[in-house]
């Protein structure tokens, strides 16, 4: 090829890579990219997604975003890439390791140790109901409650 | 009469684990929280970043010239971000200013990073009120902050002659902390 054609050539294939970085997403990247979006939170926001804060740092990440969606970056390594930088803490979805598993587990073995302690008090009152009306207490009436008990068991009204 | 009343407690011994246990899982949760509340507080010193390889960057400076981070490689670096609008920037200028008139052509670089500041006329007015002699590079885009995961200004990223990040500092340098980031990239102030 003559030498001002391969100039010609290399601006081309370098326009064409300038148009395809700059060009929209197809609507399915775009609706990856949102659905990760929305896993990422604004740092510098109150507990707001970076696709629903006007901030520029979050429409910069989401640009970001964007832009590692269309090199064909996989959801975890994007969520990875900006876990590295900001920490966990820009996840709202926080994984499932280290400390953060108090936060899943916490609430489970709540639950657990809460329906032990229930079925714990419940079988105590049944078992105290039942002693209720123990040998000893009985002895300890007085008259006019054995008065009471001769008059039902005759049925005999008061 | 009394002798029921005598038989309540008899009844209902209580074991010493049912005395205790209340009380101990109330102060263990109260210290929880306070950890949680405690360790986000104040400066942070440690960040993601630290231990890893500095992100790489080639920013245009104030004047019109660019700098990258591998034209500075095999030396200490301090790399600071901050605005025009933050204050505690105002505080720390001074600090940096001072230690950019220690720094040679081979040894210590102290470069500076506009973070989300548009208004280029405060950006230089600020430089030109605290004489600041060292580069500032604009982030336009703020690729360059989100590479290295800055939320706030002031942050401070200490990068060893290897390029690794080696300290970190968030919420404005003190003569004291300052000397922490810098004994981390081998650099006696």
């Amino acid at each position: 090829m003559q030498g001002p054609w391969r100039g010609v050539l290399a601006l081309l294939l370098a326009l064409s890579f300038v148009l395809a970085s700059a060009q929209a997403l197809s609507p399915a990247q775009e609706a990856q990219a949102q659905a990760i979006g929305r896993t990422i939170r604004c740092p510098v926001c109150q507990g707001l997604p970076i696709t629903e804060s006007p901030s520029e740092l979050s429409q910069s990440m989401l640009r970001d975003l964007r832009e590692q969606v269309v090199a064909g970056r996989s959801t975890d390594q994007i969520t990875g890439y900006f876990a590295a930088r900001y920490g966990d803490t820009v996840l709202l979805d926080p994984p499932r390791r280290g400390v953060n598993l108090l936060l899943w587990l916490g609430p489970v073995v709540a639950a657990v140790l809460g329906v032990w302690w229930l079925a714990l008090y419940l079988r105590r009152t049944r078992s105290a109901a039942i002693i209720v009306p123990d040998a000893e207490t009985e002895e300890e009436q007085d008259d006019y409650m054995a008065r009471v008990k001769a008059e039902v068991a005759h049925g005999r009204p008061s | 009469m009394t002798t029921q009343t005598e038989s309540t407690p008899k009844a209902t011994p209580v074991s010493p684990l049912k005395r205790f246990l209340p009380p101990i899982i109330a102060a263990a949760l109260v210290a929880a929280l306070g950890v949680g509340l405690l360790r986000g507080n104040g400066g942070q010193v440690g960040g993601p970043l630290v231990g890893k390889a500095a992100p790489a960057f080639a920013l245009q400076t104030l004047d019109g010239g660019t700098i990258s981070l591998a034209s500075l490689k095999g030396r200490p670096v301090v790399l600071n971000f901050w605005a025009s609008w933050c204050l505690p920037c105002r505080d720390e200028a001074p600090i940096l200013r001072d230690l950019s008139e220690k720094q040679t052509a081979t040894g210590l670089a102290v470069v500076g990073v506009v973070f989300s500041d548009k208004n280029l006329k405060a950006v230089r007015a600020f430089t030109q009120e605290y004489a600041l002699a060292y580069p500032s590079l604009l982030d336009p885009n703020l690729n360059t902050s989100i590479a290295y995961g800055v939320s706030g200004v002031p942050e401070t990223f200490f990068i060893d002659k290897e390029g690794m990040v080696r300290g970190y500092d968030q919420g404005g340098l003190t003569p004291e902390r300052l000397q922490a980031g810098l004994g981390k990239i081998g650099v006696v102030n």
